[in-house]
């Protein structure tokens, strides 16, 4: 188990990352918000030993995958717009938003592989 | 510019929400157990943003403020035993043989300036009011919403979608249906089909 201090900054390091998945995986940042919010939980109370960063960011983005997942069966869920999302978002160029855009328009199965592989330096392998 | 510096534009702007690291400090911080906030809902509300939990079924009594409603349940009009306790809801009511059913539902809401509040008497009832959808093990699909029972067995299109314009309350309400594999709702237009539960 983490101290506070530790867990604070794995928090704060780990946090946008997992809210990208998650909002890759589900669509709607509110779920993505709540994802974020019960991985971090999780998080605090795991007393699995992590033997480095990257085994605690694997770690994350399992858990992050399989909540989305228990999330995604809810037939209540709730959606947002990709392109009212897009908006609040400030991006460095137009263009940013439309590949943001394309990318949120492909299935799942394609759009969490390329945030793993582009974003966060994943390997295909 | 590589595709991977491209890629990393166009996704660093998505960021967690600041109010999401300061829950999870605080939760951390009273080192106690509590539910996770869920995932907001609209409630009809200007100034506070609802967070709000599914119905869900609770076998046990929360207490509370107990007083007896009239409310439309499956498109029948019932009545019914609501308690209020703290921003959730306990439903007792019958069915039409007699035998008693419980369900519930709650939640917070979180106001502008991030406090936070139990929902109220009125916001859990908008929760009630929302439209539903039961897919019955015949392959019969209804859609409730207030005094509406709709048969939309056969509204489906060969893709297994259907399209329901709801009218009654405040707003007009588009859901879109997928058999199996649950609905939206939107007050502005139909969701696609393949906006949501891909």
């Amino acid at each position: 188990m983490f101290s506070n201090e530790a867990f604070a900054q794995n928090a704060e390091k780990y946090m946008d990352t997992v809210f990208r998945v998650a909002y890759g995986w589900l669509k709607n940042p509110d779920d993505a918000n709540d994802v974020t919010q019960d991985v971090l939980i999780e998080l605090y109370k795991t007393d699995k030993a992590f033997e480095s960063d990257a085994h605690l960011k694997n770690w994350l983005i399992r858990v992050t995958v399989n909540r989305c997942k228990m999330l995604f069966r809810s037939p209540r869920r709730r959606h947002e717009d990709i392109d009212d999302y897009a908006e609040t978002l400030s991006f460095e160029q137009p263009r940013d938003g439309e590949l943001f855009k394309a990318v949120m328009a492909l299935d799942k199965k394609y759009r969490v592989p390329l945030l793993l592989f582009y974003y966060e330096g994943y390997t295909t392998a | 510019m590589t595709e991977k510096e491209k890629f990393q534009r166009a996704f660093t702007p998505l960021h967690a929400s600041p109010d999401t690291l300061t829950e999870v400090m605080k939760m951390t911080e009273q080192k106690t157990k509590r539910p996770a906030l869920r995932r907001a809902a609209t409630l009809g509300l200007a100034a506070a943003l609802v967070l709000a939990l599914g119905s869900v079924a609770y076998a046990s009594d929360l207490g509370g403020i107990q007083r007896t409603v009239q409310l439309w349940l499956n498109g029948e009009m019932t009545d019914a035993t609501l308690t209020v306790n703290e921003g959730s809801y306990t439903l007792r009511y019958p069915d039409k043989d007699g035998t008693e059913h419980e369900m519930g539902g709650g939640g917070i809401a979180i106001e502008d300036d991030g406090t936070e509040r139990a929902l109220t008497e009125e916001e859990l009832f908008e929760q009630l009011n929302e439209p539903e959808v039961e897919e019955r093990e015949d392959g019969t699909v209804m859609v409730y919403y207030l005094d509406q029972k709709l048969d939309v067995t056969d509204k489906f299109d060969e893709d297994g979608v259907c399209y329901v314009q709801l009218e009654g309350g405040e707003k007009t309400i588009y859901m879109t249906i997928k058999r199996g594999n649950g609905y939206a709702t939107s007050t502005t237009k139909y969701i696609l089909p393949n906006e949501f539960n891909n």
